[in-house]
């Protein structure tokens, strides 16, 4: 379900990695969505770590969202790893919409069903 | 000799050898060695220079364009940051399709060095008499830079890290690479030729702040000289490795886009 859709201001230098995988290839980087569903799949691996996940949307239709991470050599300095979804999750995402419509997103945070976190957000750690 | 030397050195950068005491400066060492993660927010051209960085940008060739892509920060499609790039290449660059980018075969192709060193990910240098090494996280990239020699062999094979020749200028380490195989500028679809020269500038500003610039030159890609600086900070930490997967992309390519009626 897309909660809500709100434009940020883009922080050049603080924002997700994304140098040889060109971000705004795919996502309207300056853009911010936040989605929340049910994790299906984690896989924390160069590139980009990717995270599968079912939503049930407003009208009930059920939707199978893909969504990518900057490089997780860099969010393991964030406290991020393997470990931190399992399929079952409940989770809420924010990030970049896809350019084309598709149900694909860029993670720039992550929260648990409770609201913590995972990990911390860009720039906070160094 | 030189083998045995680079073995070494390579073994220590691999992980081999307890990484702690590879830190520690030998008393003729210059402070460069350990672990370096870039430094969050803009350098120079977007903003104003460090002291120390107005040094070293002042001895970047002059009429040097200093791009403004260092960090995340990446050009989009047809900027390349003031640098008069080869007609020819720009018209090349329009069918570009950077998708490609996920596909297996070169998801994990790595960069050539001169990309991958402006990009948002850690170094870490370790530095001997005969040989400096830095590696990269991006991609598990190693660079041996030759302190011993002072030309690059004719018969080196070209390849991402080239052929890397160093020098104290002071407190100042001048590094000079050649035998770059042909790597993208900036990611947005224009590559430079093998015949590209490059030449970084490495300082420690301060106990935990490293400047770095580079300095290129291709006549087969652009007119004059192109430049980056980039700031780094010390941390207490190594360098990952980088492990690409390259199915990664196989994901991407497989999303879900909504019903349309």
């Amino acid at each position: 379900m897309i909660l809500r859709l709100c434009l940020f201001s883009m922080l050049l230098g603080a924002g997700a990695a994304f140098a040889h995988h060109s971000a705004p290839v795919f996502y309207k980087v300056e853009e911010r969505i936040t989605v929340s569903g049910t994790v299906t799949e984690f896989r924390f691996s160069n590139p980009h770590a990717i995270l599968k996940f079912d939503v049930v949307a407003a009208d009930g239709e059920k939707q199978q969202w893909t969504a990518e991470t900057t490089s997780p050599s860099i969010l393991r300095r964030r406290g991020w790893s393997q470990a931190s979804f399992e399929p079952g999750d409940k989770v809420k995402l924010e990030g970049m919409p896809s350019q084309d419509g598709s149900y694909l997103m860029r993670i720039t945070r992550a929260f648990r069903e409770d609201g913590t976190e995972i990990g911390i957000p860009a720039g906070t750690n160094n | 000799m030189r083998l045995k030397a680079v073995c070494a050195l390579a073994a220590c950068a691999a992980g081999v050898t307890g990484a702690a005491s590879l830190h520690a400066q030998s008393p003729q060492g210059h402070g460069i060695a350990g672990f370096w993660s870039m430094a969050p927010g803009p350098t120079p051209p977007r903003r104003a220079a460090t002291p120390v960085e107005a040094e070293l940008i002042k001895q970047l060739r002059e009429g040097a364009v200093l791009l403004a892509d260092a960090g995340a920060t990446e050009f989009p499609p047809g900027d390349y940051g003031g640098l008069n790039v080869k007609a020819s290449l720009r018209e090349a660059a329009k069918s570009y399709d950077p998708e490609n980018q996920t596909d297996v075969s070169l998801t994990c192709r790595p960069p050539g060095v001169i990309y991958s060193m402006q990009g948002p990910f850690p170094i870490e240098i370790f530095e001997g008499r005969d040989l400096v090494v830095i590696k990269l996280e991006y991609f598990d990239l190693v660079r041996i830079v030759f302190m011993n020699e002072t030309e690059h062999p004719d018969d080196w094979p070209h390849s991402q890290t080239g052929h890397s020749i160093g020098r104290w200028d002071g407190e100042t380490l001048v590094v000079d690479t050649a035998k770059l195989s042909p790597g993208t500028l900036f990611n947005n679809g224009v590559d430079y030729t093998e015949n590209v020269h490059l030449l970084e500038r490495f300082r420690v500003a301060d106990a935990n702040t490293l400047i770095v610039t580079q300095q290129f030159e291709d006549s087969g890609s652009f007119e004059g000289t192109a430049s980056r600086i980039m700031s780094f900070r010390r941390g207490d930490d190594h360098v990952y490795p980088y492990d690409c997967d390259p199915t990664y992309g196989l994901a991407i390519e497989s999303r879900q886009r909504p019903d349309k009626e």
